[in-house]
């Protein structure tokens, strides 16, 4: 008999791992069937909308909207008909979908719908503001890092279709916000920060180099300023104001920023250097492109404009944007940007929030505070005209692109006010094609983001 | 019969499940003629009448086995006969009924395990058979062999039972030893480790290398047996030995996979190759999801317009037309058939042994379907036993609950002697019922005298 039970041990062997295997079986298709509907022919989606219940895409199709009510974002919410991968609507398209295992499809009445935190009367606004100018502008909440506006020019109407796709203009299915793009003079805080922890702010602030206009570099090779007579003897806080690219080569060229040290920072900041791997962060599900530059060495002409954000440095915008909070913040660690609030599933029942991150420390929160003091009192220096109202940080850019035909103009920073905690980056692609400035796009975003 | 009462209460039962379904197939089916749903019926109401008619001819203790046989047969004939739209699967009907008559002959040949176990020479041989008829008649490095247009059979198929035969084995078996040279070997423990190599060295020739988990699983349920003998449980070391043995097996089995088969088979994402490679799985997955619990009833599904869907991925098939519930719950009535040697343990360890076999052959072929059509496995091919439309499927698994069925009501019989083999002494009544005696004076210098071998003349201990 005990040898009978042996031959009943292995029975019950086998078909008690058929039957774990059945229930791994049914617990995933309950988990993974709205995902396999998603791949169906046969499907129904839900709404996006944005903070105020305001609809950024209609899954359903049968809403009636005003032509190009939905350009501002038709870039970056996008839609499922295939032709935009890198977009929310893209990423998250198995959150919309209005099905469950239990009740099946729902064509009317479902409620799967994504929630974001864009403010649409803001980002309509600012993406009205470029007027017939190209480029983008991004904005957060550095506390809790809601993605408020993000618009990027030129976009397109989804609900239009796709028949004048070989028309388009390029770009025009891309949010530029998510890609690298030259940062030009906004790279300065980079610099800033690294030469802070690697000499200390005391070391720096002692330092002074002078500007006639240009500096010939150990390599023998010219860098020119943008001011031709020059600026003088400066120290860090008038060169930031200035924006002296000689006083920069200067610095990075000095025996106190040793390369390896500044690479080390760069790491830290989220830099691939010298032709690494280029790597992305997600924003709920959209790639965004991590920086690169070239630092190969310190009296080198490249690794120098490189500093300065010419050469071979490429940022994205919204990269720009989040180092400000790190700053803004006083932590020295990023706010993560998010653009889901919440997601309900086809009954309504909120089946995902969003959450606060933040990056690990970049740089150390004394650093965050001297930078923070000192981009405010550019802010206070040089845009209290022009960026009237908003006690801001802020750090302007020229960026030289195709070879040096166009000039980008940048700005990026944040509002120091508890209430309206923003940082932010606006790119204006050839600034010299249009009669609109970086400032007045960034006065229209903070006026109606802190109406 | 013991208990007539319960062959009727059971009557009723699988009756009332089939006629449940077939309500199910008239109010909700998909059918422009109300007669495809009636012939449907008959045959299945039919059918079941039939077979409780004649089963009682057949004597035997239990017809547990009978009951579930019928009931996913016939379940299985409902859902072949409703995919895509209500009709009568003729073809299905025919392989049922095969799988019935081998579901008795399987019975009739395994119910006296002395009679078939000195047969084990021969299937050995017929394995040989099979593996010859293979190579010559199916097509070039093919499982296949052509009947006419639509007519095939698969003659691997049938290596299964005869596996199963070949490592059940008895104790007596497993303490056999042969001289060999200088060794002492145990024949029944050697050769099926080389019949299971030959095996699927020939199945990986034929590139059938999706039978060869349950060729594989076959042969463990025999080898576990065997490993764990003298002591009389599973000891930990020859199996953690065994398990690691396999492992590396199977680590080996993947390297040396023919690139078709890890490409398209075991490394495939079926979700970025939907329109090629995996589109099978990812329809069958999108019908489970279709389907969700209850179905879009019978003969609303889609699935039917893709490859193998009475077959291969008739799962998702079952769970699309009548909901993921009633799909699981077919493949439980299969695990409660092959479940059945635990509940009414087989009479001897010979038939344990089969009834292993059998478990572990249905239970790896019901996962390799199920599982691989839901992608959680690479997908195989194989068929599900009793349900997936194929006769070499449908009358070798007949065949294998025919071995249950013997497992479970065996006939024990004495063994023919030979002519000059003497007369063994009657059994004194007294040593069977184990009654304490006092022991015999030892008396060390006398020799014991050989005796003939004991052969027991059992009955029915529940009688």
């Amino acid at each position: 008999m005990k040898s009978i039970k042996r031959c009943q041990h292995i029975i019950t062997l086998f078909l008690s791992i058929f039957l774990v295997g059945m229930v791994v079986l049914v617990v995933k298709i309950n988990r993974e069937a709205s995902f396999y509907m998603m791949n169906s022919d046969d499907h129904r989606l839900g709404m996006v909308y944005d903070r105020k219940g305001d609809v950024l895409f209609d899954g359903s199709g049968r809403g009636e909207y005003p032509d190009g009510y939905f350009i501002d974002v038709g870039n970056l919410i996008g839609d499922d008909k295939g032709q935009m991968e890198n977009t929310l609507v893209a990423n998250n398209i198995d959150y919309l979908n209005n099905y469950s295992f239990s009740v099946g499809l729902v064509d009317k009445g479902g409620k799967a719908a994504i929630y974001t935190t864009l403010d649409h009367e803001a980002n309509r606004a600012v993406y009205d503001s470029y007027m017939d100018a190209k480029g983008c502008a991004v904005a957060y909440n550095y506390k809790t890092g809601e993605l408020l506006v993000c618009t990027s020019l030129p976009s397109l109407d989804v609900t239009r279709g796709y028949d004048n796709l070989e028309n388009m203009e390029s770009g025009t299915l891309m949010s530029k916000a998510m890609y690298r793009t030259v940062p030009g003079s906004t790279q300065k805080i980079s610099t800033l920060i690294s030469a802070i922890e690697i000499m200390g702010r005391e070391r720096l602030f002692s330092k002074s180099y002078n500007c006639s206009g240009s500096f010939m570099n150990a390599e023998g090779k010219k860098i020119d300023c943008h001011q031709e007579w020059g600026h003088g003897d400066q120290n860090i806080q008038e060169a930031l104001e200035n924006s002296c690219n000689p006083f920069f080569a200067q610095l990075i060229q000095d025996s106190d920023m040793p390369l390896e040290r500044i690479k080390s920072q760069y790491t830290k900041l989220g830099y691939a250097i010298n032709g690494d791997e280029l790597k992305y962060f997600d924003i709920d599900g959209i790639q965004c492109e991590r920086a690169s530059t070239t630092l190969t060495d310190t009296g080198d002409f490249i690794t120098q404009w490189g500093c300065m954000g010419q050469g071979d440095t490429l940022v994205s915008p919204i990269q720009l944007m989040m180092w400000e909070s790190a700053i803004a913040n006083g932590t020295g660690k990023m706010t993560m940007p998010h653009l889901i609030s919440k997601v309900t599933d086809v009954s309504g029942k909120v089946k995902k929030s969003a959450d606060t991150e933040f990056s690990k420390q970049l740089f150390n929160p004394s650093t965050a505070t001297t930078v923070k003091q000192m981009m405010k009192t550019n802010g206070a220096n040089h845009y209290a005209w022009s960026v009237p109202g908003y006690d801001i940080g802020i750090k302007s850019g020229t960026a030289q692109v195709k070879e040096g035909e166009e000039e980008n103009a940048l700005l990026v920073g944040f509002v120091d006010d508890p209430a309206h905690p923003i940082a932010f980056c606006v790119v204006l692609e050839n600034k010299y094609s249009t009669p609109v400035s970086a400032e007045q796009i960034l006065t229209t975003m903070l006026n109606n983001l802190c109406a | 019969m013991s208990n007539p009462f319960s062959y009727v209460f059971s009557c009723i039962f699988v009756l009332l499940a089939h006629g449940a379904m077939l309500f199910n197939v008239f109010s909700n089916g998909n059918y422009d003629d109300v007669n495809s749903v009636v012939v449907l019926a008959s045959v299945v109401i039919g059918l079941d009448l039939v077979y409780f008619t004649i089963m009682p001819f057949f004597r035997q203790q239990t017809y547990a086995v009978d009951f579930m046989l019928i009931l996913i047969l016939n379940m299985g004939l409902i859902f072949q006969s409703c995919f895509g739209g209500v009709d009568f699967q003729l073809k299905h009907f025919i392989t049922v009924i095969a799988a019935l008559i081998s579901c008795r002959i399987g019975y009739l040949v395994c119910r006296d395990h002395r009679w078939i176990e000195d047969k084990k020479k021969y299937i050995w041989i017929c394995i040989g058979i099979l593996m010859g008829i293979i190579l010559l008649f199916t097509g070039s490095r093919s499982m296949w062999i052509s009947l006419g247009e639509s007519t095939s059979i698969q003659p691997s198929e049938f290596m299964k039972p005869l596996l199963v035969l070949a490592c059940a084995t008895s104790i007596t078996e497993q303490q056999k030893k042969h001289k060999f040279l200088c060794f002492n070997i145990v024949y029944e423990n050697i050769i099926p480790f080389g019949i299971i190599g030959a095996i699927c060295l020939f199945q990986w020739w034929c590139r059938d290398l999706g039978s060869i988990p349950t060729f594989g699983a076959i042969y463990v349920s025999g080898f576990l047996l065997r490993i764990c003998y003298p002591k009389g449980k599973f000891s930990k070391k020859p199996i953690i030995i065994a398990v690691a043995s396999l492992a590396v097996l199977a680590v080996i089995a993947v390297m040396l996979a023919p690139p078709y088969v890890k490409e398209e088979r075991l490394f495939v994402d079926i979700w970025a190759n939907k329109y090629t490679t995996g589109h099978q799985q990812c329809q069958a997955l999108i019908a489970i999801a279709d389907g969700g619990w209850f179905g879009k009833g019978p003969g609303h599904g889609f699935l039917h317009t893709v490859f193998a869907y009475q077959s291969d991925i008739v799962f998702s098939s079952i769970s699309e037309e009548w909901g993921l519930l009633c799909a699981v719950m077919s493949v439980f009535v299969l695990l409660m058939m092959v479940a059945i040697p635990l509940v009414n343990p087989p009479r001897s360890y010979y038939h344990g042994s089969m009834c292993a076999g059998i478990a572990a052959a249905f239970s790896v072929q019901m996962a390799l379907n199920v599982f691989g059509s839901c992608n959680m496995i690479p997908f195989t091919g194989v068929t599900l036993p009793f349900i997936s439309m194929g006769g070499s499927s449908m009358v070798v698994s007949g065949l294998m609950a025919g071995m249950l069925v013997a497992a479970q009501s065996p006939v024990f019989k004495a063994p023919k002697r030979k002519k000059n083999e003497k007369k063994p002494q009657p059994v004194q009544p007294v040593q069977m019922q184990n009654i304490p005696q006092a022991p015999p004076p030892v008396q060390p210098q006398q020799e014991i005298p050989p005796q003939p071998p004991i052969n027991y003349t059992l009955t029915d201990r529940r009688k």
